[in-house]
């Protein structure tokens, strides 16, 4: 009887969260916050690649301030959240539903509708360069039913659309998956209680589906408008590595990528970058939680 | 409520339709299924339409032109030569093996780690709680392409450069992989567990017996993203890894493209091979997260 | 809660102190440039990419070496294409660098600055002879005494054209173009009589291409870019007017050496610079172009062609310079580097191989008479673009060039900005 008790008193100690949570935390401290610890430091130095720095103060802030190149990447970066969010928050969720219910050969239809996501990016913007491309299969499209050819990648808008057109479709499946893991838990009898009271598929939609999974709704915004925002490959790929004409398409992480790394790379410039692209992401985040919060009250 | 009364009748009509059942034994109205395989199928032109190129461009024989233009989508002279090529080019299976090997331990150490943390950062009270939730989502939020110098110099103290284990550990538990679960364990109804806590169950039972399999469908989601994740990364293996009997599959793929001409037909060849065994791996797996969706299946 | 201020306390010490661990690269542990010594000890030779095909060749070249030397052990890795630079300077800056590299003279270049590859007129003068001397000198950078690699394979080219394109704007398929007035002739009557369907062009000029116009790319001292003087101006003003015309591809700002090639073999290009290695692609990938393909001299305006160089260096870092230098000699002396040049299209940089009846006798076949020119013209050939040239100054100059053609700003002052641009990066590299 004492035994027992002793063993119930231990169990409830209160270290048991730490526990759970400490693995995690490890990893993430150590090979995460830690080597970005560096970065923060970095930021602060004329470092490069293989050459130490000294401490320049505030000089690369202030050289990013006069730096056209970073004004371009800052108003692509934030076109792109403005471009992929919506979309990637609403169409998976359609999507998700569309493939929710099983009828014959859904499983086939499920795992075809993932594919892009598996797909290494690489290839992924390899075919779809090659698709829209002058004389690609898009174009012999568009000129057969009389709309003409469009230089998809060599106007710097339509290419910065097309890598959005991208992200959105390599995005699908992903969030799909994460929408239909969550409209799992909604309960039938919610959808049923709508049923009987007569309630059509679309007023279901939005006074069950959408109050349900709501909250999965923010968090892929929120998971959808920092991946937007730190958009490199689809870019880099369909733009090329000078980030397209003039490298006007040029975004964020593409300049900390093109002046940070490779022997030559100014460590310290392009870490002062990365966090200002970390600052803005905070600040997103932040918002998008602050939204939440005020529709939860 | 006017749009209650409108729906009625149309409920009343189907009876009278002719109708499919699917395998729960619920009715589905022919027009609604003619109307949902129409979608599907627009769907599935947009998302697999541009791989079934790449199959067909490993496929082509070398007499055929593949730039020729317009571009002819079948093969002419179908053939498996150039998978064959592949595997005499590279020891694919050897990488293919390394790639398992790593993307392996990456979903045992993800599913057991964000499952634990997202459990004591969604239901565990304590203080500090909100300070951990915040180390996660920073840490989701550090641009990876800034860092990794300074990754490969702390593996390097470690001494892990050069090992598998050093190419598994900075993604082993990821951050977004907590949140998912966080979030999973946050959308479950707290009665479950009071009921459980009463009883008497410590934190523990509670979290294996009841939270964990209530939410089984989103630590397939983790899994299949870690498996993802850890099978098709590239810079970081190659940055850790130095000897090529320790590559994993992206980087021995990366062979093809060769230093003098690259041959398309046995980079396309590559890719299926790299994307078939994740496409099998999401097949197998997606009965896990659908299961709880077809209990409970609802017309969208 | 005590655990929480611990958590902070660790992650604050944990920002503090990474700088200390992070900076301290390399050390000088480690390395002579002595290497009279005994050659023995186990060495790790890093290459580029040349597994795939090349995996019997490197491994005969590493027991050859290995039965030379006994008490020598030769590690061989080899690193995919792509990623590379980020590779090396991973390994660099963690001190993790392998004894022997295949690198370019771009990446030897930084290598050097930071000390870490060593100076062979120091180490291996003794073998300076045995190379072309242009190819030695390649891997000499500006202001500094010294070569930091062997010269290793060479490669160069020429220019292929598609005759059947020629033959539908009405020009002759057996009159290339040889000088640059043919050139920008031909291709805009090319654009002009396909309606801008077909480009003769598809890449914007780099900084090999002013060279070769015969532009003084820097100053003698190779402290500052000069590459915006009149002659600069004058081939870029060029380039605009093929541009407005469509006879410079309409991609051309956004393209890669790799998508050009492609427009080249779906026919959509008229021109593409090439090597003797394309003819076997051609004929595998395109049959149809193979059919029609057109084979004529790179144009330069200085009589030299362009030549790409491959270097093998030695890590100063080395624990064994004798074993190191004597492979790095090994794999590309005369005997080494012939056998390789017949395994693929490439050249060898050893003096007097060029003289083989290999590279001079014809037989009849494509592939040996574009062999023949290439070895001929590599005599003297140069390598244009300067060992300095970092990817950050070439993103530089592609980018002003890209708003000279697009009409945002003149030839002079896209080219102004762009010497600016390269003349602070070259500053900033120290």
């Amino acid at each position: 009887m004492a035994l027992s008790t002793v063993s119930r008193v231990r169990r409830q100690l209160p270290t048991s969260p730490w526990l759970f949570a400490a693995p995690g935390l490890l990893i993430t401290g150590v090979f995460i916050l830690y080597p970005f610890g560096s970065t923060l430091a970095n930021a602060f130095t004329d470092r490069r690649t293989l050459i130490p720095g000294h401490f320049v103060g505030f000089a690369n802030f202030r050289e990013l301030w006069h730096d056209d190149m970073f004004w371009t990447g800052l108003r692509n970066s934030t076109l792109y959240i403005v471009g992929v969010v919506p979309a990637l928050v609403v169409l998976p969720l359609l999507l998700a539903l569309l493939v929710q219910k099983n009828i014959p050969g859904i499983t086939f239809f499920r795992s075809a509708f993932y594919t892009p996501v598996v797909a290494s990016i690489v290839v992924v913007g390899l075919i779809w360069v090659w698709l829209l491309d002058e004389r690609g299969l898009v174009n012999s499209l568009l000129e057969t039913i009389g709309v003409g050819r469009i230089g998809f990648l060599s106007d710097q808008w339509l290419l910065l659309f097309s890598a959005m057109a991208v992200t959105v479709w390599k995005g699908l499946g992903y969030y799909m998956i994460i929408y239909l893991a969550a409209l799992a838990n909604v309960p039938r009898e919610l959808h049923e209680a709508a049923s009987v009271d007569g309630a059509g598929a679309i007023r279901r939609f939005f006074t069950v589906t959408v109050p349900a999974v709501r909250s999965t709704m923010v968090l892929v915004g929120a998971l959808s408008s920092v991946a937007a925002f730190k958009v490199f490959s689809e870019v880099y790929l369909m733009a090329g590595p000078s980030g397209g004409p003039a490298g006007e398409d040029t975004t964020l992480v593409m300049l900390v990528q093109r002046t940070g790394t490779g022997l030559t790379g100014r460590v310290g410039y392009a870490s002062a970058l990365s966090v200002v692209v970390f600052v803005v992401t905070v600040a997103l985040m932040l918002l998008v939680l602050r939204a939440d919060r005020r529709e939860d009250a | 409520m006017s749009v209650i009364e409108r729906a009625r009748p149309v409920e009343r009509a189907a009876v009278r339709e002719p109708r499919v059942t699917d395998e729960h034994g619920r009715r589905i109205r022919v027009w609604e299924l003619a109307l949902r395989y129409t979608l599907l199928l627009a769907v599935l032109a947009i998302t697999v339409g541009p791989f079934l190129w790449q199959l067909s461009t490993s496929l082509k024989g070398p007499t055929e032109d593949i730039y020729s233009s317009p571009p002819t989508f079948l093969p002419e002279h179908p053939t498996l030569h150039n998978y064959k090529r592949v595997a005499d080019t590279i020891p694919v299976w050897d990488y293919a093996f390394n790639s398992l090997k790593v993307a392996s331990a990456n979903v045992v150490t993800n599913c057991v780690g964000s499952a634990l943390a997202g459990y004591a950062l969604a239901r565990l009270r304590y203080r500090g709680r909100r300070v951990a939730t915040l180390v996660f989502i920073l840490a989701m939020l550090v641009p990876v392409e800034g860092i990794i110098i300074a990754q490969f110099t702390t593996m390097r103290e470690l001494g892990l450069n050069n090992t598998l284990i050093g190419v598994v550990l900075p993604g082993c538990i990821g951050a977004m992989n907590v949140l998912l679960m966080r979030n999973a364990f946050l959308n479950l109804p707290y009665e479950i567990e009071e009921a459980a806590y009463v009883d008497g169950a410590n934190v523990w039972q509670r979290f294996l017996r009841i939270a964990l399999p209530s939410v089984k469908g989103t630590v397939a989601v983790v899994a299949i993203f870690a498996f993802m994740g850890a099978w098709d990364d590239f810079l970081w293996p190659l940055i850790v890894l130095s000897d090529p009997s320790k590559f994993t599959l992206t980087i021995g793929l990366n062979y093809l493209h060769g230093t003098f001409a690259n041959d398309e037909r046995l980079v396309a060849a590559g890719t299926v091979i790299a994307v078939a065994p994740l496409i099998a791996l999401f097949a197998c797996l997606q009965r896990y997260f659908f299961r709880g969706v077809g209990e409970g299946a609802v017309k969208g | 809660m005590r655990i929480s201020r611990r958590v902070f306390a660790a992650a604050a010490a944990a920002v503090v102190l990474m700088p200390l661990s992070a900076c301290g690269s390399g050390g000088d542990d480690g390395g002579s440039t002595d290497a009279s010594g005994k050659v023995e000890g186990d060495i790790t030779f890093q290459t580029w990419n040349l597994r795939a095909n090349f995996k019997s060749y490197f491994e005969g070249v590493v027991s050859g070496f290995e039965k030379k030397y006994p008490g020598t052990h030769v590690k061989w890795i080899d690193q995919p294409a792509e990623g590379y630079a980020d590779k090396i300077s991973a390994d660099a800056a963690g001190g993790t660098l392998p004894d022997v590299v295949n690198v370019s003279p771009d990446l030897v270049a930084p290598l050097a600055k930071a000390g870490l590859a060593l100076d062979l007129d120091k180490a291996a003068a003794k073998y300076k002879s045995e190379y072309l001397p242009g190819a030695w000198a390649s891997h000499q950078i500006p202001g500094m005494t010294g070569t930091y690699a062997f010269p290793w394979y060479l490669n160069t080219g020429p220019l292929f054209y598609n005759k059947s394109l020629f033959k539908q704007a009405g020009l002759d398929p057996d009159q290339p173009p040889t000088t640059y007035d043919e050139l920008f002739a031909d291709a805009l009557q090319l654009a002009q009589k396909t309606d801008g369907k077909v480009a003769t062009l598809a890449n914007v000029p780099t900084v090999e291409d002013f060279g070769r116009y015969g532009v003084e790319l820097m100053n003698k001292a190779g402290t500052a870019f000069a590459f915006n003087d009149a002659k600069g101006i004058e081939l870029l003003t060029k380039y605009k007017e093929l541009y407005d015309a469509k006879a410079l591809d309409p991609q051309a700002l956004t393209a890669t050496p790799e998508s050009s090639g492609k427009k080249f073999l779906t026919g959509a290009v008229a021109m593409n610079p090439g090597s003797a290695l394309d003819l076997d692609n051609f004929k595998k990938q395109a049959p149809t172009l193979y059919k029609n393909i057109g084979i004529t001299d790179q144009i330069t305006s200085t009589g030299h062609v362009n030549m790409y160089v491959m270097g093998v260096m030695v890590n100063s870092k080395t624990k064994h310079t004798a074993a190191s230098v004597a492979f790095a000699h090994y794999v590309t002396d005369a005997q080494q580097q012939m056998s390789f040049a017949k395994k693929v299209a490439i050249f060898p940089s050893t003096a007097g191989s060029l003289d083989d009846p290999y590279f001079t006798k014809e037989d009849g076949t494509d592939e040996t008479r574009v062999r023949i020119a290439a070895a001929k013209s590599l005599k003297n050939a140069v390598n244009y673009t300067p060992v300095l040239f970092s990817e950050q100054m070439k993103t530089a100059l592609r980018n002003e060039v890209a708003k000279a053609l697009q009409g945002k700003e003149s030839p002079k002052t896209a080219l102004d900005n762009a010497v600016k641009q390269c003349d602070t990066l070259l500053q900033q590299q120290g």
